[in-house]
């Protein structure tokens, strides 16, 4: 029976063409946006949240930004002397509930050059890290007057490990070269131990701190942290991934629930869509039906191949929507330069929303159908 | 002894009341028996309830009074399951426009009526390829019914008929849309499985050479049917 019936849906869809690719066309477009977005979404996700995990936290508090920054470390140095932040405060913030560890930073900016000053014994989660150092070595607890360079910075003003660089009143001594990534939030042209960069601040600023960069032990809790510190330290600029997002111009921002939620909108119309066409159909093959019923076939024998129809129509457009959703989040990606392979997970899904929504497209019909009697369907002309 | 009544009719009614109050007795009080075997046409004016008559037999249509006897089964009072099963194997339909399913190949389309049995597919298409062969379309099995003549798609739809082997064959005006040597061929299929497989035949037809191959002619008027054939109505059907 079901081969039959296969066969038959087949041709049923071959002969009515305009029809067949109007509803794949609506299964495409539910399938390819729900691809699309989701995958767009998740790859801008990770894309935002690559600068902090680079890092290794999950956000960043700066003391006294009166603004989100816009994404340079440049930003946050030059709102250094506005609110300072006493490094005992980061003892407080390890103590929130939800928050893991919290690592002190200073950061500053002399002229055009960045200067940070780190602990180095926070081997996990800094500024820099020593994954970092690309020759030379990484900077340890005891150093005084050295400092690690940024290579890029070092490149232009031909500073090699060994040489000297100016900081505030001093020469230092550069141990290591370091290769930060551009999109780091925190990226400075020099690094040094967090009591000489201290120690560089005018006399009343000494054992002063303003960035926290904090772990946390459940992710979807960096809302509520967020809420915490801002209560706790007003005029303090906590930034978590998705801040990072709002704030970049130029690629739309969407959320994998908003991505799910229009995908699911879309299908509801591709189901309505489908019903109406699929009745058509109905009304179209009254005769047809009515032959079946009178050769002995039985309502749900019908019935099965109205199903079958719509399914197939909902898994042909899930396959292509699944091609064409590729293709849009594959560009939507490349324009954030974050081209990753696509979750086989959102393509199953995609396949089975078309195929659920071709099949519940079909209930209403087939309902229909099965209650045409033979004579009723006959003797439509 | 005699012959086994495969069809019974028994005060027969099909009443249709229209939206206006006014009812139309299309079959009115039909009492008929038809043997195992026979070949029974039934022929008079258009709009006489020759087609209700046979949509009754076949349980295609119920009755509002009376009983349809067929092979032993009260139509009238079986379920719905029982008259699917019914209708796929006691009766075999043949309509004047064919009915046949155009996106279906002939084979597909003899084939149609078996789908829903048991029987496996290598063995439903032996069967449908076998009844093309005994229509004469063995050459053609593959073919749309768009891409045979009009004999050709009514033959088969008699292939599709014989399918399940059923008891009884209702033809429906089988060669109204076809000339007569065709018609002719037609009817000569359906008499041989008449004669040939004990098959009992009721044809509803207008065919002026019906009397080569019926073994019993009636005449329906008014819902009503009788075996006097006014001397018009038989000096126009058996020239």
């Amino acid at each position: 029976m079901v081969l039959i019936t296969y066969i038959y849906a087949l041709k049923e869809l071959k002969r009515r063409k305009y029809r067949t690719v109007i509803n794949i066309t609506g299964f495409v477009i539910v399938v390819a946006t729900l691809v699309a977005l989701v995958t767009t979404a998740r790859g801008w996700e990770a894309a935002t949240a690559e600068p902090l995990k680079d890092i290794g936290t999950d956000m960043i508090m700066i003391y006294s930004a009166p603004v989100v920054p816009s994404g340079t470390g440049c930003y946050i140095a030059n709102h250094l002397f506005s609110f300072p932040f006493n490094q005992s405060n980061i003892a407080e913030i390890s103590e929130i509930e939800g928050v893991n560890r919290a690592v002190p930073v200073l950061m500053h900016r002399m002229g055009a050059v960045v200067f940070t000053g780190i602990d180095p014994r926070e081997t996990k989660t800094n500024a820099v890290l020593p994954g970092n150092v690309v020759e030379g070595r990484y900077l340890t607890s005891e150093d005084g007057d050295v400092v690690l360079v940024d290579r890029e910075y070092a490149r232009l003003n031909n500073l090699t490990v060994g040489s000297e660089v100016r900081y505030m009143k001093g020469m230092y001594e550069i141990v290591g070269l370091v290769d930060v990534d551009a999109a780091n939030i925190l990226k400075s042209h020099i690094y040094v131990n967090l009591p000489v960069g201290q120690k560089g601040l005018p006399d009343d600023n000494i054992g002063l701190v303003n960035i926290a960069l904090i772990s946390v032990s459940d992710p979807r809790k960096v809302d509520d942290i967020s809420e915490t510190l801002t209560r706790r330290w007003l005029g303090a600029t906590p930034i978590a991934a998705s801040d990072l997002a709002a704030t970049t111009s130029g690629v739309i921002t969407i959320g994998e629930e908003m991505a799910w939620n229009v995908s699911f909108t879309l299908a509801v119309v591709a189901v309505l869509f489908t019903i109406r066409s699929q009745l058509a159909a109905v009304a179209e093959r009254s005769r047809e039906i009515g032959i079946l019923k009178a050769i002995g076939w039985s309502k749900s024998d019908v019935m099965i191949q109205m199903f079958i129809e719509s399914a197939l129509q909902g898994a042909i457009g899930g396959v292509v929507g699944c091609v064409v959703g590729c293709g849009f989040a594959w560009y939507f990606l490349s324009t954030i330069g974050r081209v990753s392979s696509i979750d086989p997970t959102i393509l199953v899904a995609g396949f089975c929303v078309a195929l659920v929504s071709g099949i519940a497209a079909g209930l209403y019909p087939s309902w229909r159908v099965a209650k045409l009697t033979p004579m009723e369907a006959l003797r439509t002309v | 002894m005699g012959k086994w009544n495969v069809i019974e009719l028994q005060g027969l009614s099909r009443v249709y009341y229209l939206k206006s109050g006014e009812e139309i007795r299309a079959v009115d009080s039909v009492d008929l028996v038809v043997p195992e075997g026979e070949f029974l046409t039934v022929i008079g004016p258009s709009g006489s309830g020759k087609t209700t008559l046979l949509n009754l037999v076949g349980g295609l249509d119920m009755p509002t009074s009376g009983k349809v006897i067929v092979d032993g089964l009260d139509v009238s009072r079986l379920s719905e399951a029982e008259l699917v099963k019914f209708r796929r194997e006691k009766v075999g339909f043949v309509f004047q426009s064919f009915n046949l399913i155009p996106t279906l190949t002939a084979v597909e389309n003899v084939e149609a009526p078996l789908a829903p049995t048991d029987m496996p597919k290598a063995k439903r298409i032996e069967r449908a390829k076998y009844l093309l062969k005994l229509v004469g379309l063995r050459g053609k099995i593959d073919r749309l019914p768009i891409e045979l003549s009009m004999g050709e798609q009514q033959r088969v739809a008699i292939a599709r008929a014989f399918a399940n082997e059923p008891k009884v064959l209702l033809l429906d005006e089988p060669t109204g849309n076809l000339d007569t040597v065709t018609g002719k061929e037609i009817m000569k299929l359906c008499h041989e499985a008449s004669k040939n497989r004990g098959q009992t035949v009721v044809a509803v037809t207008h065919a002026s050479y019906i009397e080569e191959y019926t073994d019993r002619l009636l005449y329906m008027r008014d819902g009503r049917i009788t075996n006097e054939i006014p001397e018009a109505e038989l000096e126009r059907t058996i020239t």
